[in-house]
């Protein structure tokens, strides 16, 4: 598996992948829905499909000494770590910009803070993406258009969702929403809430995707 | 023991079907898969290396390849019409990718290959020819010491020379390195320069599977003036030519008259086989 691993960092990342990772300082941008930056992550994982299509890389890897089933999985470790990056540095650059800016430029006039929460939301996000997004396309590796197009009208649905439920309820509009050090106990529930669901969602989306990829002629 | 069986091998798609193909590559023999396009050779190829999910067993060296399929592909070369694959990276990206997966990589040896096909690593995939394709994909193969070489189409958009020299290469591998190969190809020629055996498909179907030789010398190619004669000579896959008319026959040459014989060759065999197989299938759907 690390075999694999390592193949796929080295011949089928999209060099868009790490640009899209420093866009975690989106979250110094005053009054911008931060949970766009992990949308940029799926658009990343779009490319990176892409550039597995047209490098021919899968029927390449299923001649290769490797089980079938670990092609998927081998490809989906590399964005789930991927994933955890991008959530971790708007964790950080969002305690960065609550520790060294002003509690008025903290406050986000278009959705949440960028703070813990914003993190449990963005693994919800990415949890969704993952479960709609990879079953789909390993269905048929030569189809990411349709994958994508449906996983991403989910995704901005549910950050449609997330912006009114900041406005419409005063848990996101106040007990989780501002400073990290603010109500920081509910914080971190919402954020382990978010980071089980992304978990359980990735899990399902491994299995239905092996799944779906043993049945693959190629 | 061989070095590859395949029994029974079937898969169905829509439109067209891959039907129980069964045939072996014997130990340091190499098998030319020959027929039209469409005909089944790709599928067949990728059903042995279970790149589709097919019926049917494939057997490596003794070895099942469902049940040891790691062992079986340590074992196995593949090479798909050169190497069509990352195009944008460097041969030394993909190597480095490649021989992880092979404990008996062997760096010396293959750089000894890139030596003798004149390969430059730090050129990218795009940059190299055709021939120079098929020849990293053959280096990468049979650095991690592929006793069989499984190759779908290698010669295709190789010009002559390129022809000539690829196969003097596969030659000298049987010879020197005792390697196993199967191939497929529509241009004969190469096949009548290097083959020992033949697997002839068509329509998803084995239509023989035999020594070269037993194949040429099977059949004979007649030139009769006219269709009668043809036909009462029980000519197989008659067809007009510019002075008469053309069929195969087999095993009935003595006692015909108004016929002229010709030794086959493996494009007339092929020629004549398919127009006598889509008679046959004409006939039936009749």
């Amino acid at each position: 598996m690390l075999k694999l691993i390592k193949k796929e960092m080295r011949l089928c990342l999209h060099p868009t992948v790490f640009i899209f990772l420093s866009f975690a300082v989106l979250v110094f941008v005053p009054s911008y829905p931060y949970e766009v930056i992990f949308f940029f992550s799926c658009l990343s994982v779009f490319f990176s499909c892409m550039m597995t299509r047209e490098n021919g890389d899968i029927s390449f890897t299923c001649t290769l000494p490797v089980n079938k089933e670990q092609i998927p999985l081998a490809k989906m470790f590399v964005v789930f770590g991927l994933q955890c990056i991008i959530m971790l540095s708007v964790g950080i650059m969002g305690a960065i910009k609550g520790a060294f800016f002003p509690i008025e430029q903290y406050f986000n006039y278009s959705g949440i803070s960028a703070n813990l929460v914003l993190v449990g939301n963005g693994a919800i996000l990415l949890g969704i993406f993952n479960l709609v997004f990879f079953p789909r396309y390993f269905k048929k590796p030569d189809k990411i258009g349709v994958p994508f197009v449906t996983s991403v009208i989910v995704i901005f649905l549910l950050i449609g969702v997330f912006i009114v439920l900041r406005w419409v309820t005063p848990l996101y509009s106040t007990t989780l929403n501002g400073i990290n050090s603010e109500n920081t106990g509910a914080k971190l529930v919402a954020l382990a809430i978010g980071i089980v669901i992304y978990a359980v969602l990735s899990v399902v989306s491994c299995k239905l995707s092996m799944r779906h990829f043993q049945k693959v002629d190629l | 023991m061989n070095a590859l069986e395949v029994n029974g091998l079937t898969k169905v798609y829509p439109e067209f079907t891959l039907d129980k193909a069964s045939f072996c590559v014997p130990q340091e023999h190499i098998v030319g898969l020959i027929g039209r396009n469409g005909a089944g050779k790709s599928t067949t190829i990728k059903g042995i290396l279970r790149l589709i999910n097919a019926e049917g067993s494939v057997s490596v060296f003794g070895k099942d390849f469902l049940k040891e399929e790691m062992a079986v592909k340590q074992m196995i070369g593949y090479v798909g019409g050169g190497f069509r694959y990352y195009p944008m990276n460097t041969l030394t990206a993909i190597r480095k990718a490649y021989a992880p997966f092979y404990p008996t990589w062997n760096q010396s040896r293959y750089e000894k290959f890139l030596s003798q096909f004149e390969l430059i690593e730090s050129k990218k995939v795009k940059e190299l020819s055709e021939g120079m394709k098929v020849k990293f994909a053959l280096a990468l193969a049979l650095s991690h010491g592929a006793k069989l070489l499984i190759m779908d189409e290698p010669t295709s958009g190789l010009d002559p020379l390129s022809r000539e020299e690829f196969c003097d290469i596969i030659l000298q591998l049987v010879r020197e390195e005792g390697v196993s190969v199967l191939f497929s190809t529509h241009i004969t020629s190469d096949l009548m320069r290097i083959a020992d055996d033949i697997v002839y498909i068509s329509q998803g179907k084995i239509l023989a599977a035999c020594p070269l030789k037993e194949l040429l010398n099977k059949y004979k190619l007649a030139q009769f003036a006219t269709l009668e004669d043809a036909t009462a000579a029980k000519a197989i896959g008659v067809k007009s030519v510019k002075d008469g008319f053309e069929g195969l026959l087999c095993d009935n040459i003595h006692g015909l008259k108004n016929v002229t014989i010709f030794e086959a060759t493996i494009d007339s065999i092929m020629v004549h086989l398919e127009k006598a197989n889509k008679e046959r299938i004409y006939a039936e759907t009749d």
